[in-house]
Parts: structure tokens; sequence; C-alpha cells
């Protein structure tokens, strides 16, 4: 029986009186991957915010339920043991090494003060070497490229040894040659370690190479859930984006592509 | 590897001098001399040069340490505890202290001591009130209601000083230099222990704050209580600001030069930096002060005086440094 990862029941959420996410309804089983579109300002980074805790000061309805808990039953830590996050790309980084970074991960499992263990070290080790950083471990993250900066933050979720991983943009503001690769990971990640990804993106052709499910955003409201292909048929992005695209197959792979009308 | 081993010979060689300190100064004092009951540079060492040097290191350890925190969770090489307001609340309320200990025994009594930790104390307090007013814990905020709360607490510092004697006025212009003089015995225990006790919930804090060094939402994702955490990490290091700036004075930039050059060095894992902040900015003030009452010996120079001219040029440093760079790191 497939086991229910994330499910989100009439979920809404305000900050300062502004809806943001009205009436989510959608469910994830373990190991699907899911892709969240929409134009800006439709909440996609705010429902990863939520699905986190971040904003601990809006007011929200409806429940969410990791793993058949509800999200708010869940202290910080345990939550953090779960689901991992990789940020925007072309942020502010610190000026930790990557090694470092990869060992903040290890917090969730840590007594306090931070020393990590026998497994934790391994952990990091692992992550290291499945994301190909461990030439760059002892770098400093403000020295490396927007590329290998973004698959730190990979592995850095990785070494979280979590079920869930969410990724708020990660490819933005990388080159074709950088998106290509961390895709390349992303993917690699998904199939074959089986962990349940959450990825908003801007770039619409992402979800039809995932082979996901897709969600749909737009004004915090949910247009579409479900299977990209049934997207494409309902024309589904003209109304969120209020915009035309043309879909075409890929000339090398067959594959659906979508490009925006001139 | 190189760099970390420059660092310890660099270290090394501030504790040398540190350790030297107290046998320098307006008369040079003899080792031997000191075990010598009786002999006058005994007592010179034992009841005036030793409690000072201990004054200075815990005094430099702990604005130090201060400042490696504030700077760290408000992400700024220029967030110290005198841009944040901490200072200019604990002078402010010395300041009261001294215009009121005139009229109200009662004031006198309670001393400089309690009004400046309750001063620097209600500074945090607006800052955070003011921050939370406008929505969130952002950097920007809390640097923002920082330097309106220096500015208030100035004028009001001004108008005390205006509103006071001669006398008075003096005294309060003196004890805003900064000085390490005339610190009693049993108040360099007091400091000893708020110093070392925050050092240790520092030290306890230590992953929390590298993880909200990284960004809050990181931290967040990583499972840690933001706000809980931000507010102990705070609390402690506003209680060591407030307890040093309240029986020193404000002695300013070494908050913000120590943790600096130190971070330089060894990167920004906190675990490692704390120690050597500590020990660093320990030895640091203690030079400074051996250099503050020898140099116009026999008249003594206002320590705080002597660290603001190395640390003004310092401040401009990083400032241009960081705009080179784009990136405040």
């Amino acid at each position: 029986m497939e086991q229910t990862m994330l499910h989100i029941q009439q979920f809404s959420f305000a900050l300062e009186g502004n809806s943001i996410l009205d009436g989510l309804s959608f469910s994830l089983a373990k190991g699907e991957y899911l892709s969240v579109i929409g134009p800006n300002g439709a909440g996609k980074s705010t429902l990863l915010k939520c699905l986190m805790r971040v904003h601990e000061h809006g007011t929200s309805r409806g429940e969410i339920r990791l793993k058949g808990r509800l999200l708010s039953e869940y202290a910080q830590r345990t939550l953090a043991a779960l689901v991992s996050y990789v940020p925007q790309a072309g942020g502010w980084v610190p000026p930790f090494t990557v090694e470092e970074l990869l060992r903040l991960s290890r917090y969730p499992y840590l007594a306090a003060g931070g020393v990590l263990g026998k497994t934790d070290q391994e952990a990091v080790k692992k992550a290291l070497y499945l994301t190909d950083m461990h030439m760059l471990a002892s770098r400093r993250l403000t020295s490396l490229s927007g590329g290998e900066r973004q698959k730190a933050f990979v592995a850095a979720a990785l070494a979280q040894e979590t079920e869930i991983i969410l990724l708020d943009e990660p490819a933005s503001f990388l080159d074709p040659k950088h998106t290509a690769e961390l895709n390349r990971l992303i993917r690699v990640l998904h199939r074959e370690h089986g962990v349940t990804m959450l990825t908003v993106t801007h770039d619409l052709n992402h979800p039809l190479c995932m082979e996901g499910k897709i969600l749909v955003l737009r004004q915090g409201r949910q247009l579409f859930f479900g299977q990209t292909q049934e997207m494409l048929r309902k024309n589904i992005l003209e109304d969120a984006f209020s915009h035309q695209f043309i879909c075409f197959p890929h000339p090398g792979t067959g594959r659906p592509t979508l490009l925006a009308k001139e | 590897m190189k760099r970390t081993h420059t660092f310890f010979c660099f270290v090394l060689l501030c504790g040398v001098l540190a350790a030297a300190s107290p046998f320098w100064g307006m008369s040079a004092i003899s080792p031997s001399s000191i075990w010598t009951a009786g002999h006058p540079d005994a007592e010179i060492f034992w009841r005036l040069r030793l409690p000072r040097t201990l004054a200075a290191f815990l005094a430099g350890a702990g604005l130090s340490i201060s400042g490696m925190v504030f700077q760290a969770l408000l992400r700024n090489p220029l967030a110290t505890p005198f841009t944040l307001g901490v200072s200019s609340g604990a002078a402010l309320g010395a300041s009261v202290s001294f215009r009121l200990g005139t009229f109200l025994p009662f004031f006198s009594s309670l001393g400089s001591l309690g009004a400046a930790l309750a001063g620097g104390l209600l500074s945090m307090l607006l800052v955070y009130l003011i921050t939370r007013a406008r929505g969130g814990f952002s950097t920007l905020s809390m640097l923002l209601a920082g330097v309106i709360i220096n500015f208030f607490f100035s004028s009001l510092i001004m108008l005390t000083q205006y509103l006071s004697d001669t006398r008075d006025s003096l005294r309060i212009m003196h004890w805003l230099m900064g000085s390490l003089a005339g610190l009693e015995v049993f108040r360099i225990a007091d400091l000893a222990f708020v110093v070392i006790a925050g050092a240790l919930i520092i030290r306890h804090f230590s992953m929390e704050i590298d993880l909200l060094a990284a960004g809050e939402e990181l931290a967040a994702s990583r499972g840690v209580q933001t706000v809980r955490a931000k507010i102990s990490i705070f609390a402690a290091a506003s209680i060591i600001v407030g307890t040093v700036v309240s029986l020193t004075g404000p002695i300013g930039f070494v908050g913000m030069m120590i943790p600096h050059i130190c971070r330089l060095w060894l990167g920004w894992a906190h675990r490692t930096l704390l120690p050597a902040t500590f020990f660093l900015g320990g030895c640091f003030l203690v030079v400074c002060d051996l250099f503050a009452r020898s140099i116009l010996a026999p008249a003594e120079m206002p320590i705080g005086i002597l660290t603001a001219l190395i640390g003004g040029p310092f401040f401009l440093w990083v400032l241009f440094k960081s705009c080179r760079h784009g990136e405040l790191f």
C-alpha cells in the first residue's frame, strides 16, 4: 500500500490580514515528485515556508498532515528530521565551508552544544560523495560559483537525511549547463533514493521532464493538481499565466516541451 | 592549516603580552619581588595591577563575545553593542543615577551599576519591541531600531548633563569615556561571574548561532526554534554588555574589531570562534589598558578614547572593504 507522505486539506494562510494561500487540498504519496508552478506572487514559496513552519506569526486554517500527523504537533527538531530545505539560488550565502554547511544539517539529531557523532560524520561524507562535492568540501561557499553553491545546498539537504526535500527555485539564476546538472542530480536523488520532493519552479519545462505531479497556483488558489499530461490537455497554463503557450514534442527526446508565445 | 598556525602564534603573542602587562606601567615591577611580603611592589602588584588586569581581560572578553553574537545574528559586521543601543542605554542609566544621586541617597546607594544594567536591558527591550512592531525579526529592523534608540538616548544623556551641576557633569563625562581605574575587587568577581556564565550560555547555543547566521529560514528548516533561540542568545549577550558597560563605562569598538579579526582567520564555526574571540578580546583590552596607563604617565588616558582611536579607522576599513565586495562579510 502506498503511504501518504503529505496530506493538505482546505489549507489557507494569511499574513497580517492578507490572504496568501486559499483552500489548498492535495496529497502526495511517499517518493512522489511535485512541481509547484504559478505566476509571481501566487504563494508558491509561502507554501514551502508553511511546510517548514517558518511563518510563526501568520494565521492558518485547514490542516496539513505529514505522515498522518498534524504539522502543528511536530516539534521543530522532529520536523527537521523529516523535512529539509534547499533555499532559492542567487541569495546571500554564509561564509561557511561546504563541509561546515553540511555539518549544520545534523542539528536535528544532535544534543545541545552540537558535537557530531560517528553516524553524523558518515551522513555528511555520504552526502558529499553523492553530490560530487567532496573535492570542494573545504572551500568557502562565498568562493564557489552559483551552480556549485546550489549543489552544496542540495548536499546539505541530503545530509539531513529526511524523507521530504523542499526546493525553492533551485535553478533560477543558473546558466543552462548548471541547470541541467542540478536537474540531473535532483532526478537521481528522487529516483534512486526515493525521496519525496516538492520543487517550486519558474521553469515550465521542469515538471515536464521530472515525471511527477504538478500543482498550479494563481493568487493563492489551487488552479490544478494532477498529472502533467492532463494539465496540458486542459490548457491550465493559459489560465494561470494569462498568456498563450505552444506545446510541441522536443526534437531530441520527443517529450512535450512548452514555449511562451511572443 | 597555515592560517590557523599564524593565528595561533598571534594569539600566543597576545597572551604573553597580556600576562606580562601587570609588571609594566608607571613603574616596572620585577617578577621576583611580588612574592616578598610587605614589599611595596608586591602591594602594587596584588592590590592594583593584577585586579585591574583581570578586569580588563574580562571586560574585553565579554565585549568581544557579545559583539561576535550580535554580528552573527544580525549578519552585519557593524552590528555591535554600540550600534544596537545597548551601550547608550547603559550610559543613560549611569548618567541618570549620577544626577539623581546628588538629591536622593537611595539612588547613590543603588549605584550606577544597577542603573546602567537596567538601562542596557531597557534599550534591548525597546529594540526588541520596535522590531516586533515592524513584524518579524529582520536584520534591518533591528539595526534601524538600534540607531533610533542610540540617537534618542544620546540626547537624553546630553539633557541629563545639561541639567547637572559642573561636578556631576564632569563625572558623567569622565564615565562616558570609559575607564578601568578604580574598580573594586568585589565588582571584579561580579564581572567574572557574568562574563563566564554568559560565555557558557553562548557556547551552549553555538550551533544555533551558526545556523541563525546562515539565515533564519535555513535555521528553522534545520530544526532551530528561531524566536526562542534568538531571544535567549540576545539576552545573554545583552546582560554581558550591560554588566561590562556599567562597571567600566562604554569602551567602544572592541566588540566589533576582535570578532571580525577572528572570523577572517578562523571562519564561521562559532564553536571554535568563541574561545578565540574570548581570549583575544581579553588580551587586546589588557594591552590597551597597559598603554592607557603608561602613555601619559603619571596621568592616565581613558581607555575608551584609546580603543576608539584604534577602532575608528578599523571601522572605516571594514566599511570600505564590505562596500567593495558588495557584501557585508
